[in-house]
């Protein structure tokens, strides 16, 4: 993916981070939580011109949850409002035994995607997602079997290696697709040079979706847009409209997003473009 | 068994949730879900060892 994917006018994904695992209401009363919520949020987002919903699973007070059952039950509560969008499940989880992390996995029917986090990073003072290359290739073999894609989250440069070694040791079906990260902490620092650094620095052939914490969301999906690629927003990644404004739904992160690609030239996809770009 | 320092509820400060939701007494706010786990001794977090703030509230060891 280039520049040239820009010049073109390629259709851009959005994916629409609906809930996450870190925060809740208690940080944007409008974060849904609930599986009726988190699909009432997937319809509006999807209305929006999100391609691609990225969930997790929470208990009714917002607490992770890892359970096959539940993001079953998220499933069919998001294909009742948006029946064509693609789902996407998370397989993080900070301080969670392997087995549970790979029960998103095993939901029936299986998710077109789910994420792999490509390796460690910290949360707050005393935790490491440790995230090893032994979970990393045991979560990729079991999304083969099952027909799922992944998609690669680089969390930082150093994740960027670990995809190269990733697709060393293992078989992925092209086209692969990474999510280039940035933020604070153990994320790449949240400058447009280092987003062109991971660009130049993916695989041959990779496409790839920006992803930018807080106020870095805005200028770095702008960004990844103009540089060719793909987006993902939402209340996961950030929970404010614009400085001191909390956003509305995940639905308005994805309209502004939306209205940005198609001013710069590039159409959103629909799900079944997504499908067809992403190789699903 | 999870932190002492644990309460569940629903509301406090003015902010008010359907459901009780992880409140930390030495913080005096409602804590992330995900920091909840590490209230909870949830899988395998202890909160004696990975929160920072029951460390420090309970002083150096
Ligand atoms: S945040 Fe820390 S101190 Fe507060 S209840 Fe949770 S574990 Fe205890």
């Amino acid at each position: 993916m280039s520049y040239d994917a820009y010049l073109e006018g390629e259709p851009v994904i959005i994916t629409a981070a609906l809930t996450g695992g870190i925060h809740g209401k208690e940080a944007n009363p409008n974060l849904p939580e609930t599986p009726e919520e988190i699909g009432r949020a997937a319809g509006a987002a999807a209305d929006a011109g999100a391609a691609v919903v990225h969930l997790h699973a929470r208990a009714d007070n917002g607490e992770r949850s890892f359970s096959t059952d539940r993001f079953e039950a998220i499933d069919e509560a998001v294909r009742r409002h948006a029946d064509d969008v693609v789902i996407q499940h998370s397989t993080g989880g900070t301080g969670v035994p392997a087995e549970q992390r790979a029960q998103p996995l095993r939901t029936d029917p299986p998710p077109e995607m789910a994420s792999l986090d490509m390796g460690p990073l910290n949360r707050y003072e005393y935790l490491t997602s440790e995230n090893t290359r032994g979970l990393v290739d045991a979560l990729q073999a079991e999304m083969r079997d099952r027909g799922i894609k992944p998609e690669l989250e680089v969390f930082n440069d150093g994740h960027l290696n670990e995809v190269h070694g990733l697709l060393d040791r293992r078989d992925l079906a092209a086209p692969v697709y990474a999510t280039l990260i940035f933020g604070g902490g153990t994320l790449t620092p949240p400058r447009p040079r280092n987003l062109l650094n991971a660009v130049d620095n993916l695989p041959d052939g990779a496409l790839f979706n920006t992803l930018g914490f807080g106020r870095h969301q805005l200028p770095l999906t702008t960004m990844g847009i103009l540089l060719g690629g793909h987006v993902r927003v939402g209340l996961e990644d950030n929970v404010y409209y614009r400085r001191g404004e909390l956003a509305d739904s995940n639905a308005q992160l994805v309209e502004r997003t939306a209205r940005i690609a198609e001013e710069l030239g590039r159409p959103v996809a629909t799900p079944s473009q997504a499908r067809k770009i992403l190789g699903l | 068994m999870g932190c002492p320092y644990l309460d569940y509820r629903s509301e406090a400060d003015g902010t008010e949730f359907d459901a009780e939701r992880a409140y930390c007494e030495a913080a005096g706010r409602f804590v992330q879900p995900m920091r909840a786990d590490i209230c909870t001794d949830r899988h395998d977090i202890d909160h004696a060892e990975h929160c920072e703030i029951y460390r420090e509230h309970e002083g150096p060891e």
